[in-house]
């Protein structure tokens, strides 16, 4: 019994941590930096550094002299301006079949967006939200600017 | 002149009654061309911009086209099109016929896909291998697989960071010439390359 029990935990925790490494693949990565940039991940924040991988759930966030460009796995292509922030809500994509969707949420600044294969098969399947809007993406290329509160 | 700004904007104020929330703007397309399109969806509308510059804005709970002028939109958006990076581009390399090595106008185009990738700060490459519909399956699955990995193996001999290349292969699946089955096809003996 105790040991059927602590198998089974040992299973729940194994699979466990199996899933969420499976659930958290790179789905970005930064190809361009300028100023100050900043990575909101699981509570944490980290400064932006070319190279480096993109996760779903992470939050972009650029300074005052800051921008930042980066490539989705599908070949979807950001780039922001300062005093911006984008929440990379939802994102999946089959490189076999380039079925996916994505949701980005563009909370403030500026945005410009070359969108890639997800959009080229499946027109519609990438939205980007705003605080008063939804952008539905046929493609392919388009900017977005939400203005601050302080405005 | 000071006075003039100052009235127009007051009755902008007094016309609108707030302020603009958020512009949404179509810009050119690059690269392969196209016609790009977005639909805004806020409360009961939905604004459709397909051409390019076309602009809309969010204001007091509804968005609307509006005309904005290519300066401005320009001048709004310039930090963020300068944050852009190159673009990922993709590539086509051909093969002699049940080998893994290239046919001698696509070792010269080789050379495209290198000088792409060194234009880069950071980058990945993925390539996948096709083969035509001659011989079983098992053999154009492990051939295309080996035409994708000796494309690696140059890039890695050229000095590219192995650990930023993924390989696959498709067999004589996804034809990019439709043929029959046991048909040779030279533009079918390929791999696809994206660099980003």
């Amino acid at each position: 019994m105790g040991l059927a029990l602590a198998l089974a935990a040992f299973l729940l925790l194994a699979t466990g941590g199996t899933v969420v490494a499976a659930e958290t693949p790179r789905i970005a990565q930064i190809k361009k930096l300028t100023g100050q940039v900043t990575i909101l991940r699981a509570g944490e924040r980290l400064p932006a550094k070319i190279g480096d991988p993109l996760f779903e759930k992470d939050l972009v966030q650029t300074g005052t002299d800051g921008g930042i460009g980066i490539t989705f796995i599908d070949n979807t292509v950001f780039s922001a301006g300062p005093n911006s922030e984008i929440a990379l809500d939802a994102f999946r994509f089959d490189s076999n079949n380039f079925q996916g969707a994505m949701l980005a949420d563009m909370r403030r600044g500026t945005l410009a967006v070359v969108s890639g294969d997800i959009t080229r098969t499946t027109p519609g399947a990438m939205k980007i939200k705003t605080p008063t809007a939804v952008i539905g993406v046929r493609g392919t290329t388009f900017a977005v600017q939400v203005y601050g509160e302080h405005l | 002149m000071m006075r003039r700004e100052i009235l127009a904007l007051g009755s902008m104020i007094l016309l609108t009654g707030c302020p603009r929330q958020a512009l949404f703007v179509v810009l050119p397309n690059a690269g392969d061309g196209g016609v790009g399109a977005i639909t805004v969806e806020e409360g009961e509308t939905a604004t459709t911009l397909e051409q390019p510059y076309a602009a809309a804005e969010s204001r007091a709970g509804s968005t609307a086209r509006i005309e904005e002028s290519r300066e401005n939109i320009n001048v709004i958006f310039r930090h963020a099109i300068a944050a852009q990076p190159i673009l990922p581009h993709h590539f086509r390399l051909y093969f002699i016929l049940g080998s893994d090595e290239l046919t001698p106008e696509s070792k010269i185009a080789y050379r495209a896909v290198f000088d792409d990738v060194k234009q880069r700060l950071v980058y990945e490459i993925e390539v996948i291998g096709f083969a035509d519909t001659l011989g079983d399956p098992a053999y154009n699955q492990s051939l295309s697989l080996a035409r994708a990995a000796a494309i690696r193996d140059t890039l890695v001999r050229d000095g590219l960071d192995r650990d930023a290349i993924s390989i696959a292969g498709r067999g004589k699946h996804d034809l990019l010439v439709p043929t029959a089955d046991q048909a040779p096809e030279p533009r079918n003996r390929r791999v696809e390359i994206t660099v980003r």
